[in-house]
């Protein structure tokens, strides 16, 4: 048996907040893409923090009616919600508990963390116990897998002993190339084009985010320059597909990040290393088609993402 | 597969333009005793936020800068100053919500331009506090006067 396929209502950003779809024509679409269902808690429910009972009971009767599978949930740590200070841990726990029971309420088995919960993971291990949850710090750029705040999380994952804490790899980390998107984005934000080239040339060469930034003011880059510089490195990771068999163990759910699909193929991210990978690594859960691309038919572009991977599947499978 | 929403609907389901002042009329009001009017708004994100990652809310109209402390912001029933915005870490704008921002002042029915800035911070973006500037513009219509109370 090889992973299966859902979808994060966060691919539909644009037409949901637009109000072209509604939750429950996202939870239709869901039936038609694979069937698992991935929400981002503040954004598609109200009350968040907390899960309402009415939200539980049109979640849960939407899933029955369309027979789906509820995936993960999407937390939020938010350390800077206070604008003079850092969320102190205590307050951070407060904050992610409600998360937790509402993640739990809903029936959702993995519970997505951002790892600024690090310090308080100890204390959110004995909760995903009690509520039969999984967490997973979510390895998003720049937190690549080979890197030391990773190297760090599972070092914390092997001292705390439990099989309820683990890894959410987001495949931007597998990246082989900066999205035509994001250029696009550079452009809009009155970047000049020798600037944007400097940046795709710093970032192929493998410049640390740090160094890049120094380039970048030399070359006269102003604050929009170096935050779009900062986006890039935080979208793009130089993470190597095979590293996941290193932390095969610890994988509790997988992010398809996509920006693009270009002939039935993913420019950018090295996909068929990663589904190769997967597959030979027997990971058996889901990975959740995550569209962040400009706004275009989320529906039809997240078909051809589940599409392409699909065809890897059957390629590594045969 | 089809989309079914899509084939349910037989229209185009594509993403409109969404920007923070909402394309909704402006409409005369009461708020706190004084006379103005209220101006829709909508979060710039994805995800609904607290309050407090609102670093500021600045509105033209008709090219004519409105003062902070001549504006309130109304969500779900509750009436906010701007500098009280700060503080109000755990009041959460739902993504999908309106909210009304109040303005003292008076309007000639018709179109008028209201365009502006909204400052808002992502609470968990590595780079750490760094606002997003949302830029609006949008030609309203200013209803005739029908005393509405905010």
């Amino acid at each position: 048996m090889t992973f299966r396929i859902g979808v994060t209502f966060h691919s539909f950003t644009a037409e949901y907040v637009s109000f072209v779809y509604s939750f429950e024509d996202l939870m239709e679409l869901a039936s038609c893409l694979g069937g698992g269902v991935e929400i981002v808690g503040p954004a598609h429910h109200r009350g968040f923090p907390e899960v309402t009972d009415e939200f539980e009971r049109v979640f849960k009767s939407a899933m029955e009616r369309y027979g789906l599978t509820p995936t993960c949930y999407g937390s939020y740590q938010d350390p800077f919600m206070l604008p003079e200070r850092d969320l102190t841990p205590d307050e951070m726990y407060e904050y992610t508990v409600p998360q937790l029971k509402g993640a739990a309420k809903l029936g959702f088995p993995v519970v997505r963390l951002q790892y600024y919960a690090y310090p308080i993971a100890e204390r959110l291990v004995p909760l995903a116990e009690k509520l039969g949850l999984r967490l997973g710090y979510e390895l998003h750029s720049p937190l690549m897998i080979e890197s030391p705040t990773v190297q760090k999380l599972i070092e914390q994952i092997d001292t705390l002993g439990s099989d309820r804490l683990g890894l959410i790899p987001d495949c931007g980390i597998f990246a082989r190339s900066v999205s035509d998107h994001h250029l696009a984005m550079g452009r809009q934000m009155g970047i000049p084009e020798l600037i944007l080239a400097e940046v795709e040339r710093l970032w192929k060469a493998k410049t640390p985010v740090e160094k890049a930034l120094e380039r970048i003011q030399e070359l006269g880059g102003n604050q929009a320059a170096c935050s779009w510089t900062e986006m890039v490195w935080g979208s793009f990771g130089y993470s190597e597909p095979s590293a996941l068999a290193d932390v095969k163990d610890y994988i509790v759910h997988v992010h398809g990040k996509f920006y693009s699909i270009v002939d039935g193929e993913e420019p950018d991210l090295r996909y068929e290393e990663v589904v190769k990978t997967l597959i030979d690594i027997g990971y058996a859960g889901w990975l959740s088609s995550e569209y962040e691309g400009p706004p275009t038919d989320s529906f039809e572009i997240v078909r051809q993402h589940q599409e392409m991977i699909r065809q890897y599947i059957a390629k590594f499978t045969r | 597969m089809a989309n079914p929403v899509k084939k349910r609907r037989r229209e185009q389901v594509e993403p409109r333009a969404r920007q923070f002042v909402a394309d909704y009329p402006i409409r005369p009001a009461r708020c706190e005793g004084k006379e103005g009017i209220l101006i829709r708004l909508l979060l710039p994100s994805y995800r609904s936020l607290p309050l407090s990652c609102i670093y500021g809310i600045d509105i033209t109209i008709d090219r004519e800068a409105v003062e902070r402390n001549c504006t309130r912001l109304i969500l779900n029933g509750y009436t906010h100053r701007l500098d009280e915005l700060a503080a109000l870490s755990t009041v959460f704008w739902f993504i999908l919500d309106y909210a009304d921002f109040f303005v003292e002042r008076s309007l000639a029915p018709g179109l008028h331009t209201v365009a502006g800035r909204m400052l808002v911070v992502e609470p968990y973006m590595t780079v750490g506090r760094f606002p997003f500037i949302y830029e609006a513009e949008r030609t309203l219509l200013m209803e005739q006067e029908q005393r509405g109370s905010a």
